[in-house]
């Protein structure tokens, strides 16, 4: 394969606008996560990390013309496209990650102006497109979880081609009453910050994010290269992770057989804090051999913030290379893996090469993918 | 209470759509989960919700509801001594 | 840039107005008004499956299962690596419907898990992978139609990667209306029709009455 190369991104999320201001509050040991009393969103408070859109300077007004979502990605896209002057030509292929959409406007009781077609993923990239006068449509994927990170296995695969010379891929997800709900009727969240891979984790947090990086076959100073991928399905369940954790196992094998590494530095893993998700993982990661190496979960920072996290943790990954230094992963005291992970407990600096993220999903999914800065 | 294993047996079968069961298929001690009927664990959260929603019974640790779920008539024998 | 090596369709399935072309030739077809959930059903037993997880999958999980499995008993397909690349307009929306008419009912609201599960576009996906026992890559793109311009370049290129021998691949339109409109397609390195953009719209338009 062609090597590819990020050379950019900006991450919209509650703990700022911009990669760098995110960074900084991630070094401070900051949260996104709160317990929060929305009405107008859930029949009971939630503790989740929710964007506060008054706090984005330059975020377009709510109007009828624009989602709350679409103005979201709109917002972290066009960031982008002006920090490195991105033409939006027909050599630029704009990938979009996203699990639900404008879900929360199906049958909602409090309809509003928006046409109620937009609940199709097509009709909101449509929007994208047109904001941008991009010549041709976005390519969507929804593929539950792993979505974000899948976008930038399908942005490398389709920069092999020649049709395009880079590409923007761009992942988010807005929490709604439709989703909440359907989290509850699972007993998936848990009403205090998530502890990943701990002893005593009960279940996940949910978060909003609107992440874009800048991808090309380029290589530029600064950029971090896209080594290997692997995602195979567990075929087990389509809820529940495989026990063996064997998709997770082959995409791991997979990636590092063609990323060719040495050593891997750190692992960004999914570690979403059900029991089931964090044992899966650990199991996996026993079977290829990879305990030792420093891992976290970011998902006590932001929450799960479904079809961007894959890619806004892979972005924050990114720039924890270039700044040579590992995340605590928060929520974690006791090992509560049946296989003993070397979670990353205090900020420290080290020299960091290569790291991998992880992430599975809904329907059995998984994926891995080996990063190396460059 | 075979008024109660007639009506959770119908709602079973209805709720967790079923199609191939029959009435007669299902004993009041055929084992819900495992060998027997076979749910799996989407099955035992449709289980609890039907409990709070037809019975005004809210399951609060899913550790109970092994116990609870083990056959119809162990649910039964639950609904009748925990139904407001 | 090398040009890509040429490769074929070797299935296809169809299944489109209360009917199911497998290769070309019609194996199923009702006109007598039957709903979707009912025409899938006798789809099923058609195949004489014996899957109960059949009864609890939403109608996009189930239309996807029957396609593939048509495939299967022609091709090989149980236990091999073939990714999985299907596409569609409607995402979930057959259980999202559901799932948010239940949620805002105003007498008696509630969610499901039993339908939550399915308000994902790749758990049809998922339920392929776990008949077949396929660990293999899934991808599910979002289009406003059959886009086989994307489709035919993204799938052949995965070919060009070592040791994937076939891809399935293709469109699976279920809507929460009762449309369904699905061609699902097997293509691999040996073959005899040709996979290109215009063989895939012939088979997508042609009428096989």
């Amino acid at each position: 394969m062609k090597p590819v190369y990020l050379h950019g991104d900006h991450i919209l999320s509650p703990l700022g606008d911009g990669s760098q201001v995110n960074f900084a509050q991630l070094l401070e040991g900051h949260s996104g996560v709160h317990v929060h009393d929305r009405p107008d969103l859930h029949t009971r408070p939630i503790c989740a990390s929710l964007i506060n859109d008054a706090e984005i300077s330059g975020l377009a007004e709510p109007s009828e013309d624009y989602t709350r979502l679409e103005r979201l990605l709109i917002h972290a896209v066009q960031a982008l496209v002006s920090r490195f002057d991105i033409p939006m030509d027909h050599k630029t292929a704009v990938i979009l990650s996203t699990t639900k959409g404008n879900i929360g406007l199906l049958r909602h009781p409090r309809g509003g102006s928006i046409a109620g077609s937009r609940v199709y993923l097509s009709q909101l990239a449509t929007q994208i497109r047109h904001h941008f006068k991009l010549p041709h449509d976005l390519v969507v994927l929804s593929n539950a979880c792993i979505s974000g990170a899948l976008a930038l296995s399908v942005a490398r695969q389709l920069l092999q081609g020649d049709q395009y010379q880079r590409a923007i891929v761009v992942g988010g997800d807005e929490l709604s009453h439709f989703i909440l709900s359907g989290f509850d009727a699972f007993q998936a969240m848990s009403d205090e910050p998530c502890c990943p891979y701990d002893r005593d984790r009960i279940g996940i947090n949910l978060g909003e994010a609107a992440v874009a990086a800048y991808l090309s076959t380029e290589r530029r100073a600064g950029s971090i290269a896209i080594l290997g991928a692997g995602s195979y399905n567990d075929a087990n369940h389509i809820s529940g992770p495989s026990r063996t954790g064997e998709g997770l196992y082959r995409s791991i094998q997979t990636a590092l057989t063609e990323a060719g590494v040495e050593r891997l530095d750190y692992i960004s893993a999914h570690g979403t804090a059900t029991p089931y998700n964090d044992e899966m993982e650990a199991v996996a990661l026993g079977r290829v051999g990879l305990t030792e190496i420093p891992l976290n979960s970011l998902k006590g920072y932001y929450g799960h913030t479904l079809g961007a996290s894959g890619l806004l943790e892979t972005l924050v990954g990114c720039h924890c290379l270039r700044e040579g230094i590992l995340l605590k992963s928060p929520g974690f005291e006791h090992v509560g893996t049946s296989v003993r992970l070397n979670i990353i407990t205090e900020h420290r600096r080290a020299p960091l090469d290569t790291f991998m993220k992880l992430a599975s999903g809904f329907g059995g999914t998984n994926v891995a993918i080996i990063f190396r800065n460059t | 209470m075979s008024e109660l294993t007639q009506e959770l047996k119908e709602r079973i079968i209805k709720q967790l759509n079923l199609e191939d069961i029959t009435l007669d298929d299902l004993q009041d001690d055929t084992p819900l989960f495992g060998d027997g009927l076979g749910l799996d664990s989407i099955d035992a959260l449709e289980l609890i919700v039907m409990l709070d929603k037809s019975y005004g019974i809210k399951l609060a640790d899913p550790k109970e509801g092994r116990k609870v779920f083990e056959t119809i008539q162990t649910m039964a024998d639950y609904i009748e001594a925990n139904r407001p | 840039m090398n040009p890509m090596q040429p490769v074929y369709i070797t299935a296809f399935c169809i299944l489109r107005n209360r009917q199911l072309v497998v290769d070309g030739r019609v194996v199923l077809a009702n006109h007598s008004g039957l709903s979707l959930g009912d025409w899938l059903k006798s789809a099923y037993q058609q195949l004489g499956m014996d899957y109960p997880k059949f009864y609890k999958m939403d109608a996009l999980a189930k239309a996807t299962l029957i396609a593939v499995e048509w495939i299967s008993r022609t091709l090989p397909v149980a236990g091999t690596n073939t990714p999985l690349v299907f596409s569609n307009y409607s995402s979930s929306m057959v259980s999202d419907d559901r799932h948010a008419a239940g949620i805002y009912d105003p007498d008696d609201a509630s969610a499901s898990p039993g339908v939550f599960v399915y308000t994902l576009p790749n758990i049809g996906m998922g339920e392929v992978s776990i008949r077949h026992q396929l660990h293999s890559e899934n991808v599910f793109f979002i289009f406003e139609r059959f886009t086989p311009e994307f489709l035919v370049p993204y799938v052949t290129g995965m070919l060009e990667r070592e040791g994937l021998q076939q891809v399935l691949a293709g469109w699976v339109e279920v809507g929460a209306d009762g449309t369904c409109d699905v061609l699902l397609y097997a293509v691999s390195r040996h073959g005899k029709l040709p996979h290109t953009i215009e063989q895939l719209n012939a088979l997508y338009n042609k009428d096989y009455e």
